[in-house]
């Protein structure tokens, strides 16, 4: 596994974590604390703080990796704070940025030029 | 704090540095800024929450100023990269493009394109390349390409 890999899989994985903690805090989390239950609210949504902590450093890990302009890094980066919004945005960077980036690696392995 | 950048490291002869004053740049600056002091006083928020008897605002009251400090150094890193790849030595290193080209097309197209080139996974990405190529071209670096 390269480095470029391993940032993305790290990426991979705590954008999916973070924002299924964060789709359970919005639509579970939520309606229980408007109904007069705030515990599922308060607790999830530390972890969700403490999550996207962590997403935040592997997102901004590989958006330098994959050199990309300020524009996507910050939609890379906000993602983590709404909700669906990782699963999308993960799609995006994986059809948009890593997939050329992976297989310009490929290329590269084996150079072409003299 | 964001203007502490542009002073380190070696700023190129010619006055490397405009870019940063460029209409896109300063909007830039004016947004993390903004962000700066808007999640330092989120958090000062939080602290009188805390102190009011708020339990779980302890939490926030830590997490908004960590995330201050977390724009400041994204923000000096990404100038200073910025810098670097004005400079010609990219960061990224293997990554890196020259900057009038979009991601990951050097590679490709540097080659003299041998015949046994033609197995379907490589002329999907070259195809790919060309879109990509062709969508961008004018304002890709918007998009996220160099």
């Amino acid at each position: 596994m390269t480095v470029l890999e391993a940032a993305v899989l790290r990426y991979r994985v705590m954008a999916y974590v973070t924002g299924v903690v964060l789709v359970v805090l919005c639509f579970v989390g939520i309606p229980l604390q408007v109904a007069g239950h705030p515990a599922v609210a308060n607790n999830v949504g530390v972890v969700h703080g403490i999550l996207y902590i962590i997403y935040l450093a592997f997102a901004w890990i590989l958006s330098r990796k994959l050199q990309l302009a300020n524009k996507p890094t910050v939609i890379m980066l906000l993602a983590g704070t709404v909700p669906i919004m990782t699963f999308i945005v993960e799609r995006w960077v994986t059809r948009r940025f890593i997939s050329p980036a992976l297989a310009g690696q490929a290329q590269t392995a084996e150079p072409v030029r003299p | 704090m964001e203007n502490a950048a542009p002073a380190e490291g070696a700023v190129p002869v010619g006055g490397g540095w405009r870019f940063l004053i460029q209409p896109r740049w300063l909007g830039w600056h004016v947004l993390m800024a903004v962000s700066f002091w808007g999640m330092l006083w989120l958090g000062d928020w939080q602290l009188h929450r805390a102190l009011a008897g708020n339990a779980l605002s302890w939490a926030y009251t830590f997490e908004w100023p960590l995330f201050a400090g977390f724009a400041v150094v994204f923000w000096v890193k990404t100038i200073r990269d910025e810098f670097r790849i004005k400079r010609g030595d990219n960061p990224g290193g293997t990554y890196g493009e020259p900057e009038d080209l979009p991601f990951g097309v050097r590679a490709v197209q540097s080659g003299a394109g041998p015949a046994e080139d033609e197995d379907e996974e490589l002329s999907v990405y070259n195809a790919y390349l060309a879109r990509l190529n062709a969508e961008v071209k004018d304002h890709g670096r918007w998009h996220g390409l160099r």
